[in-house]
């Protein structure tokens, strides 16, 4: 027996597949689809995974609240002070920042207020800031918001309607990049002046205060400290917010999970019709084979090859569609299951992720299992006397 | 040689009941002779060829060609001895209908991964031989009854095979294209194939060329 490829059973395994072309493009058609399901699924995950592990490594260590009423209220700015005299607390901001929900496209802006002297909390706003014009009423928004703004004719400034229904111009000073798009797609950035002037805010208020400790492993501690000294605040520390955001997008998950379970069950009804026998004409096939003097591991080299072939091809077709879908296309209709974990909705670009990881679970859960479909049928046939196949 | 040694053969109806297809056979088919087994349907002839070509294993006794035992030949031993040795020319054919007449010609050769030239050599010699090689693209489904026998038959042949077994070769051909085919067992025997025909056409009976005619009754050998 020689080892090298046999071209002739390959050739063979082709014209094979040509001969049941409607029932192998059927079959193709199927197994290209549910692999570009799962693919694309895979994809936008790792990409939101992604988004999300960078905007969770910059979030603030704590943040002090104010409530009312059960809801998010502004805070005294002079607790600051009662903050910073807290033992092991290094720095304390006072943000102002708040939702401007623009009705023309019916998106919310995250608004953000910085000062020129002020520490920033975020590596993105510390590199902006220096580039920002504190005289001027000027703002510096991200990609998405540009976009928005761009398609209602807002090219170079936008009013902001304030609570007292007057308008406040300020003008668009520039495009900022971030780290991740989720965290700044929607981000408008300005002089916390400007802003308090547009959420008719006080300067003796903030939205919140965001508090750094010396040392990480103190969070906790720091966060007590603060509950204690300040019992009407909410004291939210970093690890809170990433199980939030967790179970946040733990709940898309389970979309996510049921969309996988839907695809994975009708892979499965195929592949067990498929493994509950082979047609009789098959089988007839087979029995031919094997009394023509085919061995028992010719006719499943040959099987192998189909159904490699067929596989192979629609898990390459399904990923290579996937791959533009979700990259490309950025993933129109499925993505909306899964991003929109807050209510903006600002355009959002899924960055390109590459994990072999996930190439090789969809190719597990894909080809294997198609071949091994086929090659157990077929080996059950192939072992039967041929005589009996036959008759 | 092939010897048939106290050969009996059951078929397993269900779990409880079986069938004796043949029993306690004995006989010897010696190298180059054309034996005709004759008798009506389902008197055992079949089954005798379906042990002779290790399509299936007797109940009891032994099958010996040429001094090996087959009848307990492991899957795969079996299938290289049914390549090496035999021919087989199905009542119904057996040719895959989608394919070319070449294609269905080729079909045994295709494990052997023999090189281009040996193959078309082998292809070209049976085409020729039975004249066939004008059909070699026509898919088989579209060919008539007398040439989808004439590509069984070149199919048979193409590994050379020593022993040539035809199962009521004739069941679907007229008396013109019957004939046809006696006339190629006439050549087969020329070229000193062992020939074993189960039938019970009465063209085949009485023919000069035939060495032997064997009766087959109720699973057993009347000689």
């Amino acid at each position: 027996m020689s080892s090298k490829i046999n071209f002739y059973l390959l050739e063979f395994a082709i014209n094979s597949i040509l001969r049941e072309r409607y029932k192998n493009l059927f079959i193709t058609i199927v197994l290209t689809l549910l692999t570009f399901l799962l693919s694309s699924m895979f994809f936008i995950t790792n990409s939101i995974k992604y988004e999300l592990n960078a905007t969770l490594d910059s979030l603030p260590q704590i943040i002090v609240q104010n409530s009312k009423a059960g809801r998010h209220y502004d805070i005294e700015s002079s607790k600051l002070d009662e903050i910073l005299t807290i033992s092991g607390v290094s720095e304390a901001v006072s943000r102002v920042w708040g939702y401007y929900y623009f009705a023309n496209a019916d998106v919310y802006f995250t608004l953000i207020g910085v000062d020129e002297f002020e520490e920033q909390y975020k590596e993105t706003l510390s590199n902006l800031t220096p580039k920002m014009d504190f005289t001027q009423d000027s703002m510096y928004v991200g990609k998405g918001v540009k976009e928005i703004l761009n398609s209602s004719y807002y090219k170079e400034y936008f009013n902001f309607i304030k609570p007292d229904g007057s308008v406040k111009k300020v003008n668009i000073a520039g495009v900022f990049d971030s780290n991740t798009e989720l965290e700044s797609n929607d981000v408008i950035v300005m002089s916390k002046e400007n802003l308090r002037e547009i959420f008719e805010l006080d300067e003796s208020s903030a939205t919140d205060i965001v508090v750094k400790v010396s040392n990480l492993n103190e969070i906790d501690t720091v966060a007590l400290k603060i509950k204690q000294k300040l019992p009407e605040t909410r004291v939210i520390t970093n690890e809170e917010l990433r199980v939030s955001y967790e179970n946040l997008f733990n709940y898309k998950g389970g979309v996510f999970l049921a969309l996988f379970i839907v695809s994975i069950f009708t892979f499965f009804i195929i592949i067990y019709d498929r493994a509950s026998g082979l047609s009789s004409e098959a089988k007839r096939e087979v029995g031919i084979l094997k009394a023509i003097g085919w061995r028992v591991e010719d006719v499943l080299k040959e099987k192998f090859y189909e159904s490699f072939i067929i596989s192979f091809f629609a898990y390459f077709l399904g990923v290579s569609m996937a791959f533009a879908f979700v990259y490309l296309l950025q993933a129109p209709l499925l993505r909306d299951v899964f991003i929109g974990y807050t209510d903006l909705k600002p355009s959002f670009e899924l960055p390109f992720v590459f994990d072999i990881q996930t190439l090789v679970l969809v190719f597990f859960l894909s080809v294997p299992i198609y071949i091994a479909a086929i090659i157990i049928p077929s080996w059950r046939v192939a072992t039967l006397d041929a005589d009996e196949v036959i008759r | 040689m092939i010897t048939l040694k106290n050969v009996t053969k059951r078929y397993k109806l269900n779990k409880v009941d079986t069938i004796t297809a043949v029993e306690d056979i004995n006989i010897t088919f010696n190298e180059g002779e054309i034996i005709v087994l004759k008798g009506a349907s389902g008197s055992g002839k079949s089954t005798i060829l379906s042990l002779i070509a290790a399509l299936s294993k007797p109940t009891s006794g032994e099958v010996i060609v040429d001094t090996k035992g087959i009848s307990k030949l492991p899957d795969n031993f079996a299938s290289i001895y049914r390549r090496d040795n035999i021919g087989f020319i199905f009542q119904k054919y057996n040719l895959i209908p989608n394919i070319s007449v070449q294609e269905n010609i080729l079909t045994p050769l295709i494990p052997l991964n023999l090189n281009a030239e040996e193959l078309q050599k082998k292809l070209h010699f049976v085409m020729e031989m039975y004249k066939i090689e004008h059909k070699k693209d026509t898919l088989v489904r579209n060919l008539s009854g007398g040439e989808q026998q004439r590509v069984a038959i070149a199919r048979a042949n193409v590994n050379n095979p020593k022993i040539i077994i035809a199962d009521e070769p004739t069941a679907n051909l007229d008396e013109k294209l019957s004939l046809h085919f006696i006339e190629m067992l006439r050549e087969l025997k020329a070229l000193g194939k062992t020939v074993i025909i189960a039938t019970h056409d009465p063209l085949f009976f009485d023919l000069d060329f035939i060495d032997r005619e064997i009766e087959v009754h109720n699973g057993k050998l009347l000689l």
